[in-house]
């Protein structure tokens, strides 16, 4: 084989891996999702997900026991009451998860039949129900058997969030620019959906009156049951976490790296100019006396009621970013940073480290 | 650099395209294949250096100055390549005339399908992205767009494509990637009389690697980068064929044996 024929093959060769790794298809491309009971928490990262002991720091089981190319999980896994723990796979054949928080092991997996899409949200289990919201803009009803217990709902645009409900009516937000809002007892939508005028990746937080929720308009409006709704806040460029609501108080952040704190009795803000260190893409946690905001510069602030900064801390260190929301369980404060040097870190609320979590490989 | 040079530029054109023809269901279907022809546009000299080198280096494999000092210098490379310099500057030409052209398209190529692949935001990760390269232009008000509308005729621009009869999925999109990428390979591919011709056999070669390489790209990737493939093949068909210069006897079966260049008329 003379030269030519070999530097030919071999710019194949490199065509296949250049293509290859600037295409859309790429196996995991997004950061991790967590949750966390009194005894555990569990991480969806990559194609694995991990149950780490909080009191230790350590792994107590992990799902699949080898990784495939089957699972590939985007979603946040949601603990269900009867000891579940659901979540959607962006693997192959988009299988829809149920795994024994105890043991770790599987449940039931449903293939999905008419599935057509990946799954970035988590489901809400609602009245015994699951309402799995696709990305194909279906939100998929099963029992916590795993089985079909009505016609998918058919929503529009791509579902990239939890359902949220006030205990009548669920809310959830799409990418199609708009709010949906559904009756359970029906598994219909109710009214027309609500132009946001911008897509909405998060899911709403709904108060007795109605729901808050950003998008990528860059403000915050709040919807009635009826559909009626209003901008109530600003902020300086998408917004992308779900707004956490304290009291009276809702807290939520932008990607340009503000946080703002919103006093929904008086329509004002609290702050100004309160901006941490990068673009903001987690949602806000509020525990106690302190509002923890994670950046994707990869520092996990501490901040109290006035905005002062209690702490901060690198948890993944210089290369990391942090997109996952906080999860708190007991004294912890659970943040994953993504490609960190650790997959999980805990904190007190004084901000002392209590352990950080590695698999091992 | 990259991503400012090429990639941001791109994307807010696909973009922008894509706002232009009203941002409804097909429509960025239709934002890729004006992207394409745009872009192909702007490099349409580049195309045609390219085009123009190769065929002078085709004529060059049948000259009789060339063949003879191929036999002559046959186990001597360094005196091969000497004479072959010779020869080069005697005819004017320039070796590199038909590689930089390709070289220098390369990045805007790649460039062209890392647009697709960003403005389709497939993953929360791509889709924030997307949110950095539409910030910066924020007076163009692109935050409205997002996420695009993929469906394009009967697909879905951000999955790939295959159509269901009687119970089988058939990849139809890379089917026709597959056959117009051997279409354009084979149009452009040299006619020789010379039978120890490298570059032909090189040719040859390509136009059974590239259409299954690029299939197999179309088999599994988001669709939007299959129609961007399938406008850029025919594209590049249409362009060759108006040089003159597409050799249609090629896609016959036994097309390509010792048939002369077109060109070589002149």
């Amino acid at each position: 084989m003379n030269m030519k024929k070999i530097s030919l093959i071999s710019l194949l060769v490199l065509g296949v891996f250049v293509l290859s790794a600037c295409s859309s298809r790429t196996a995991v491309n997004t950061w991790p999702g967590l949750a966390a009971d009194s005894a555990r928490a569990y991480l969806a990262n990559g194609s694995e997900i991990y149950a780490i002991d909080l009191k230790t720091g350590k792994e107590a089981w992990h799902y699949p026991e080898s990784a495939d190319a089957k699972h590939v999980y985007f979603a946040t896994p949601v603990l269900t009451e009867d000891g579940q723990l659901l979540i959607g796979s962006e693997g192959t054949n988009h299988a829809f998860v149920s795994i024994n928080v105890e043991t770790g092991k599987e449940n039931w997996s449903e293939p999905f039949l008419g599935a057509q899409g990946k799954w970035v949200a988590p489901p809400l289990v609602f009245n015994d129900t699951i309402y799995a919201p696709n990305t194909d803009g279906f939100v998929y009803v099963l029992d916590l058997q795993g089985k079909s217990v009505a016609d998918p709902i058919d929503i529009g645009g791509s579902l990239w969030s939890a359902p949220s409900t006030d205990g009548k009516l669920l809310y959830i937000a799409s990418l199609d620019h708009h709010l949906h809002i559904i009756d359970p007892a029906t598994n219909t939508t109710v009214g027309e959906p609500v132009d946001l005028g911008g897509a909405a990746p998060s899911s709403p937080v709904v108060t007795a009156d109605g729901a808050y929720v950003g998008s990528f308009t860059s403000n915050i409006q709040f919807i009635k049951p009826n559909g009626n709704h209003d901008t109530v806040a600003e902020a300086a460029n998408w917004v992308w976490g779900t707004p956490a609501l304290d009291g009276d108080t809702l807290y939520y952040a932008d990607l340009d790296g503000n946080v703002f704190s919103f006093d929904t009795a008086s329509g004002n803000q609290n702050w100004t100019e309160i901006k941490p260190d990068g673009p903001i893409v987690a949602s806000p946690l509020v525990v106690g006396d302190q509002i923890y905001v994670a950046t994707e510069a990869g520092t996990f602030f501490a901040l109290d009621k006035d905005a002062k900064i209690a702490w901060e801390k690198d948890p993944g260190g210089d290369a990391a970013n942090i997109y996952t929301t906080p999860v708190a369980s007991g004294d912890l404060i659970l943040v994953a940073p993504y490609k960190g040097d650790s997959l999980l870190a805990a904190y007190d609320a004084a901000g002392k480290q209590a352990w950080t979590f590695t698999p091992e490989k | 650099m990259w991503e400012t040079l090429i990639i941001q530029p791109m994307t807010t054109l696909l973009l922008w395209i894509y706002n232009i023809l009203g941002h409804g269901p097909h429509t960025f279907g239709l934002a890729i294949i004006l992207f394409t022809i745009v872009v192909r546009l702007i490099t349409w000299p580049l195309n045609a250096s390219q085009v123009k080198g190769a065929q002078a280096m085709q004529e060059l494999q049948n000259d009789k100055d060339w063949q003879e000092i191929q036999k002559k210098y046959a186990k001597d490379k360094e005196k091969l390549a000497q004479e072959q310099m010779r020869i080069y500057q005697e005819k004017g030409i320039n070796p590199f005339a038909s590689c930089l052209p390709t070289l220098i398209q390369f990045p805007i190529i790649i460039g062209l399908y890392q647009s697709i692949s960003r403005a389709m935001a497939a993953s929360p990760l791509d889709m924030l992205k997307l949110a950095r390269t539409v910030s910066v232009y924020p007076f163009l008000n692109f935050e409205n767009l997002i996420p695009l509308n993929s469906k394009f005729l009967w697909m879905d621009l951000g999955r790939p494509e295959s159509i269901a009869i009687f119970g089988f999925a058939l990849p139809t999109l890379a089917l026709i990637v597959a056959a117009t990428t051997y279409v354009q390979s084979k149009l452009t591919m040299p006619t020789s009389t010379n039978p120890n011709d490298q570059s032909a056999q090189m040719s040859s070669m390509m136009s059974i690697y590239m259409p299954l390489m690029l299939g197999w790209f179309a088999l599994n990737f988001a669709s939007g980068i299959s129609v961007y493939f399938i406008t850029s093949n025919l594209l590049g068909i249409i362009q060759y064929a108006a040089t003159g210069r597409a050799n249609w006897s090629n896609l016959l079966p036994g097309g390509n044996k010792n048939l002369p260049a077109k060109s070589a008329k002149k």
